[in-house]
């Protein structure tokens, strides 16, 4: 059994931001099938996918999940079969 | 009046003649758009092996603006858009096309029968997923926007553009009403 020292851990891994999926505002999707799919695909309660979809609709976009990149990149996908308008990045917050 | 309906554990879907014949129209517009031949797949494009075949380089960024808002880039970055396309756009365009496939074999049905019909026991997802696809594809060449209501509103009544917003008008409407069934 090995055991964990500081090295294990490289500079880049603890610099290594989490990656985001951002939901776009756009004049087509109806709010409430915007909640629906929220609700649908990440499990959210009724509130809080009100609340993030207000959020598109007024701030014009909105973060709705958080990960590694092939998480966000799952997400991304499953939001275009909905026809929702999403894309990743790197979290730029830190 | 179209309705959707809870019946028993699912939904129900009345249609008149008329208004199956303008939905099969769009759904066959749009897979037709999405590059379906008159042709039956019998692979299945989230099947790995098919992924790996449609893979080539010929897979770009669309032309077609509805296209590219069905399809949309997932990164800013241009060459990180095209590499994640070339990866993944075969599969999310196989489930747009399965979706409006099964849509279309339900209002075949109707049309077929020549008369006013019912959709029984429909998949609420696949049928939100659809109507919103073509609202999507109504909306890119309508040039919808904020203030798009007013402004087809106030178009003359022979103006074709005015019809066909309608038609996106009374798409939303009927997205609008399954919604509602699914969550009172």
């Amino acid at each position: 059994m090995s055991t964990l020292t500081d090295t294990d851990v490289s500079i880049d891994q603890l610099l290594d931001r989490p990656w985001i999926t951002v939901v776009w505002d756009d004049p087509v999707n109806l709010m409430t099938y915007v909640t629906y799919v929220f609700i649908k695909l990440f499990n959210f309660s009724a509130a809080r996918a009100h609340e993030l979809m207000m959020q598109v609709h007024n701030e014009g976009r909105a973060v709705v999940s958080t990960g590694t990149r092939e998480e966000m990149e799952r997400d991304v996908q499953r939001l275009h079969e909905h026809g929702l308008w999403a894309t990743l990045q790197r979290d730029d917050k830190i | 009046m179209s309705n959707f309906e809870r019946m028993g554990d699912g939904y129900s879907l009345s249609l008149t003649q008329d208004e199956a014949h303008i939905l099969i129209n769009l759904v066959e517009q749009l897979l037709e758009l999405l590059g379906e031949g008159d042709f039956f797949h019998h692979y299945d494009n989230s099947d790995p092996l098919a992924q790996l075949m449609a893979m080539p380089s010929e897979i770009v960024t669309p032309d077609d603006p509805v296209l590219m808002r069905l399809l949309p880039n997932a990164y800013s970055d241009p060459e990180a858009a095209s590499d994640f396309r070339r990866y993944t756009e075969p599969a999310l365009r196989g489930s747009k096309q399965r979706v409006l496939r099964a849509v279309r074999e339900e209002l075949t049905v109707i049309v077929d029968s020549k008369i006013d019909g019912v959709v029984e026991e429909l998949d609420a997802d696949t049928w939100l997923i659809a109507l919103n696809d073509l609202r999507i594809a109504l909306s890119v060449r309508l040039e919808i926007d904020g203030e798009s209501f007013e402004k087809f509103e106030l178009l003359p009544d022979e103006d074709p553009q005015k019809s066909v917003y309608a038609v996106y008008f009374w798409l939303g409407w009927l997205q609008e009403n399954l919604l509602t069934a699914l969550t009172s």
